[in-house]
C-alpha cells in the first residue's frame, strides 16, 4: 500500500514539474491520462467482481494438496487450472508450494502451475479490450499448452540431475 | 461450494484490496499519459527494430525486469501497439511480466532452491519466445 501512494506522489511531483517548465505537455498528458481511464473504467468493475468470485472459490491450502507426487493425469489438470484460479500475490503460494515441494510434491507440477498463474482471469477483459478475444484466446490456450511441456521438461531434467548425484 | 455470504464478505475484501492498488493503477496511467506526450513515435520505434526475433527479446527482457500487476503490462503494452510495435514483442513483454520475476529471484531462489529457480526462470524466458510466436503466427494464420 506504501509503495502505491509512493508512487502516486512521485508521479504527482514529476507533473509539477513538467507543469513547471512546459504546461502545455503537463495537460496534454493529463487529457491522454483521462482518456485512458474513461476507456478501462467500465472493464475494472467487471475485474473486481472476477477477482471476488474467483477468491470465494479458490482456496490455497485446499488446491495444493493435491498435486502430491503420484498425482497422475488429475494433478496435471489441478496444477495448470489451479494455476489459472489462483488468485493474488505469488507472494502468498511461494511459501505453500515450497512446503508442498519438500514434502514430495513433483516439480514439473510446480513448474506448471506458476507458468499457468500467466493466464489471470480477472484481468481478461482488460486483455480483451486491449488486444482483442482472439488474440487473448490464442495466448491463453499457448499458455496452458507452454505450462504443461514446461512441467514436463522441468521434470527430466530433475530426473537427470537426480541420475547425475547417484 | 459457493456460498453468498462468503462472496459478499471476499467482494468487501476485493474492493479493500482494489483501493489499496488504486494509487498505483492511477500513477501509472499518468505516466503513460506523460509518456505518450513526450515520447515520439520514432522514439520507440528506435528500440524496437522491427524484427520479429530481435523485438521478442527486447520485450521479454524489458517485462523480466519490470514489476506490478498485470493490468499495467496490458495498459503498456497496449498503448505500445498503438504506437506501432509489433505483436510479437508486446506479446513477448506482457508474458514475461507475469512470468519472469527478476526482483523476486532471491525469494524465489532461497525457498525452491538454485536448480529449480534456474530451471523454471530459463523455461520462462524461452517460453515467452515460442508462446508469443505461435499466438501471432495463428493469429495472422487466422486473420
Amino acid at each position: 500500500m506504501k509503495i502505491s501512494w509512493i508512487m502516486l506522489l512521485l508521479t504527482l511531483v514529476i507533473y509539477i514539474v513538467t507543469a513547471f517548465f512546459n504546461s502545455d505537455v503537463a495537460l496534454a498528458s493529463l487529457q491522454k491520462s483521462f482518456e485512458i481511464i474513461k476507456s478501462i473504467a467500465p472493464i475494472i468493475v467487471i475485474v473486481l467482481f472476477l477477482m471476488a468470485i474467483f477468491t470465494t472459490l479458490v482456496k490455497p491450502k485446499k488446491m495444493v494438496k493435491h498435486i502430491g507426487d503420484d498425482s497422475g493425469l488429475k494433478g496435471w489438470m489441478i496444477a495448470v487450472f489451479g494455476g489459472v484460479l489462483s488468485h493474488g500475490s505469488t507472494y502468498i503460494w511461494y511459501p505453500i508450494l515450497s512446503q508442498m515441494r519438500n514434502e514430495g510434491a513433483r516439480e514439473g507440477l510446480i513448474v506448471a502451475f506458476f507458468y499457468a498463474r500467466a493466464i489471470k482471469l480477472p484481468w481478461i477483459p482488460v486483455m480483451i479490450a486491449y488486444f482483442g478475444l482472439t488474440f487473448t484466446l490464442l495466448l491463453s490456450l499457448y499458455i496452458l499448452v507452454g505450462a504443461v511441456v514446461q512441467g514436463i521438461i522441468a521434470d527430466k531434467f530433475v530426473k537427470v540431475d537426480l541420475i547425475k548425484k547417484l | 461450494m459457493f456460498s453468498y455470504k462468503h462472496f459478499k464478505e471476499v467482494l468487501n475484501n476485493t474492493k479493500r484490496s482494489f483501493f489499496m492498488i488504486a494509487p498505483m493503477l492511477i500513477a501509472v496511467i499518468g505516466l503513460v499519459g506523460l509518456l505518450q506526450t513526450v515520447l515520439t513515435s520514432e522514439m520507440i520505434h528506435s528500440v524496437f527494430s522491427g524484427n520479429a526475433i530481435y523485438d521478442m527479446f527486447v520485450g521479454t527482457l524489458v517485462g523480466g525486469v519490470s514489476v506490478g500487476q498485470p493490468f499495467v503490462s496490458y495498459i503498456l503494452g497496449g498503448e505500445l501497439l498503438k504506437e506501432g510495435v509489433s505483436l510479437y514483442a508486446v506479446s513477448a513483454f506482457i508474458l514475461s511480466w507475469v512470468t519472469l520475476g527478476v526482483v523476486q529471484l532471491p525469494l524465489e531462489w532461497s525457498l525452491f532452491g538454485k536448480h529449480f529457480t534456474i530451471i523454471r526462470n530459463v523455461l520462462a524466458f524461452v517460453f515467452a519466445f515460442v508462446v508469443s510466436f505461435l499466438t501471432v503466427m495463428t493469429l495472422e494464420v487466422l486473420s
